[in-house]
């Protein structure tokens, strides 16, 4: 089987080579329209670069991950749907609703599979605390309160806090993610949402949003808080993390998805550093898309899953102007 | 200067017994029936008033920890009276009457002052000086929490009756509100959630708001009435342009209790189990296969095992003989 990986754009694309790499019967093929991104990737991975994205698509891959920056995400799934390639699609799926919905809608006409790269999912804490869930053990869920936090992720790339290229800032960065995780539990979709955004952290450096509040309401009156801030310093013990706290008619569960660390005092880092031991979820994510291919069946994360979570988000923003929450 | 406690519940005992520590004179107690008092008059030998009126005429200063919907009436009756007044968070059960509290207080001359107990807390006010130092820049997000059981109190739980106690969103989370106003100034807008407005029968209340500061800041306040008894934790995250503060109950916990609890029931063994996706002991079952089959080595041996009984064995000695066990170089011992 051969997958691409188009745009490098989101260093996540990175990561995802040794994803496929470590998937027997994976052939890799990969194109971006950053000459000098290009070239510097092809060193450091190995990896032959197609010298366009329609020429990669032209050889055919059977499924192709789309790592561009957030408001570059519609013309490559475009291209791989007029091509009958099925998609990943980083998150967030895309910037606008209308994108979002032509993304799915294409995919759906050209009847391929397209799933949205939400790797929470495929996290054992998260999967464990869903079956607890599932089993009736912990009673009926009232609220969450949850945080996505991270640092600003403009070292990786600068386009993340470009709101041309990123559609946000902190928002659209962060919300995405805990409201895709809080639907998979609850199997209700999101009816309210209300936010607050400031610029305090990196006032000087960037011009989005980079401290925000959210709280979002459930079709069957769940509610939950979101923080979705760019607040963690750079000497933080890692980039940020993911935690939620459940409560139940029993008590509460609260969960951190990025707890399995060790932690090291280096005297080169002069910080401690919280080296990760769990499970790589993109690599189980990347299985999944892999495996939906193989068996020509939906993936457990879908475009609409991606959808979803985008409207959310643009709701947040309204909500952040108007002071006032919005319904989705 | 002769001081009266109203309200013999939970605050009214730990403030006489903060009382009792000063050089003021603790007159007396009052409560709703006299019999209510009677221990604590007893325990520190003091009056127990009749009435909230009959305290008035035999005190300088009164001290209001009655549930909160009865802060009105007795500061308005304090003050008439020309005395002091020391009263529980939250001071009113409304703006309105609040609002009336602190007027009364200034007309008559008497001082009028509310216990938000948690600006005395080391970890908060040591949070709050750290700020003011300028040790985190401006505050961006502030978030707060607090987490209890549901108040228990026998009889009459006027905790629970929202027009008396105003719920979680009062009661518990008025102390971080007036944190996160502490620390981050003024508020312009709040929005709030609690499980008990959809739930009125739920057998826990939860509450999260977020504040919104003049200043630009915001504050998520979460406080709990839902966790198993005896837990309360607090947690404070302050994020600044400059830095970030935080202090965690459970983490900075300087005792780690692991007492058997004679009626606790669990597994024969315990079994590590932070959750992943291949089991570790499959993970060494597997190693130990392509070892078997031929491959590379496992990443434990026999020798280690032996050095592992060598350990344990100087171990049981040193427990024995409560000195250092100097272990023999395990090269010599395997050959």
């Amino acid at each position: 089987m051969k997958i691409g990986i188009l745009s490098f754009a989101h260093h996540h694309g990175e990561s995802y080579i040794a994803n496929l790499r470590a998937i027997p019967g994976i052939e890799i093929c990969v194109a971006d329209d950053d000459s000098v991104r290009r070239a510097h990737l092809a060193k450091q991975y190995d990896v032959p670069f197609y010298p366009s994205y329609e020429a990669l698509i032209e050889s055919k891959p059977d499924g192709m991950i789309v790592c561009s920056e957030n408001t570059r995400h519609l013309p490559l799934v475009e291209m791989a749907a007029a091509s009958k390639i099925n998609v990943l699609c980083e998150k967030p799926l895309a910037t606008t609703v209308a994108d979002a919905k032509a993304i799915v809608e294409m995919c759906d006409r050209a009847g391929v599979l397209l799933m949205t790269a939400f790797p929470m999912r495929f996290s054992p804490p998260l999967i464990e605390v869903k079956a607890r869930l599932d089993s009736g053990e912990l009673g009926q869920v009232f609220c969450f309160n949850a945080t996505n936090q991270g640092e600003l992720p403009k070292k990786y790339r600068a386009w993340f806090v470009d709101p041309s290229l990123a559609g946000g800032g902190a928002m659209m960065d962060h919300t995405v993610h805990l409201v895709d995780v809080m639907r998979w539990y609850l199997g209700s979709e999101v009816t309210e949402v209300y936010a607050q955004s400031n610029r305090i952290f990196h006032a000087d450096e960037v011009e989005v949003e980079t401290g925000a509040l959210e709280i979002i309401t459930f079709d069957n009156g769940v509610f939950a808080s979101i923080d979705a801030s760019w607040c963690r310093p750079p000497y933080w013990p890692s980039w940020g993390g993911l935690t939620f706290e459940m409560v139940t008619e029993r008590g509460a569960v609260i969960v951190d998805g990025f707890k399995q660390n060790i932690t090291v005092y280096s005297y080169a880092n002069q910080r401690p550093v919280w080296q990760y031991w769990g499970t790589n979820i993109d690599q189980a994510m990347i299985c999944e898309f892999v495996a939906a291919i193989r068996d020509g069946r939906e993936p457990s994360v879908t475009g609409v899953d991606g959808l979803r979570a985008v409207e959310v988000t643009l709701a947040a923003y309204e909500s952040s102007q108007t002071g006032q929450p919005v319904q989705v | 200067m002769k001081v009266g406690i109203a309200g013999v519940g939970s605050m009214g005992s730990t403030h006489a017994a903060s009382w009792v520590l000063t050089d003021a004179e603790l007159a007396g107690f009052v409560a709703e029936s006299p019999r209510e008092a009677d221990q604590l008059g007893q325990l520190y030998d003091v009056s127990v008033y009749p009435d909230f009126a009959s305290m008035l005429l035999d005190v300088d200063v009164v001290d209001i920890c009655t549930p909160t919907h009865l802060h009105y009436e007795m500061t308005l009756q304090a003050a008439a009276a020309g005395k002091d007044i020391i009263c529980e968070k939250p001071l009113a059960r409304s703006t309105a009457h609040a609002r009336e509290m602190l007027a009364a207080c200034q007309q008559a001359g008497v001082k009028l002052f509310v216990a938000h107990v948690v600006r005395y807390f080391n970890e908060y006010a040591l949070a709050k000086e750290s700020v003011t130092r300028g040790e985190i820049g401006k505050p961006g997000v502030i978030r707060l929490s607090r987490g209890s059981f549901r108040p228990k109190k026998p009889g009459n739980n006027w905790f629970l009756d929202t027009a008396k106690s105003g719920g979680v969103l009062m009661d518990m989370m008025i102390h971080d509100y007036d944190y996160a106003r502490w620390i981050a100034g003024e508020v312009e807008s709040v929005f709030a959630k609690t499980v008990s407005v959809g739930h009125p029968n739920a057998p826990i209340d939860y509450g999260l708001a977020i504040l919104k500061h003049r200043s630009g800041a915001l504050s998520h306040i979460a406080g709990a009435w839902a966790y198993p008894p005896t837990t309360f934790r607090t947690r404070i995250e302050i994020s600044g342009d400059a830095g970030l503060i935080e202090f965690d109950s459970d983490a900075s916990a300087p005792i780690l209790n692991l007492i058997m609890s004679p009626d606790s029931d669990s597994a024969d063994v315990g079994l590590p189990s932070s959750p992943v996706a291949e089991s570790p002991y499959t993970t060494q079952i597997k190693e130990f296969y392509a070892a078997l089959r031929g491959g590379k080595k496992p990443r434990v041996l026999a020798a280690d095992g032996l050095a592992a009984v060598q350990i344990a064995e100087a171990a049981v000695q040193s427990a024995a003989t409560g000195k250092a066990v100097t272990l023999e170089a395990l090269a010599e011992v395997v050959s």
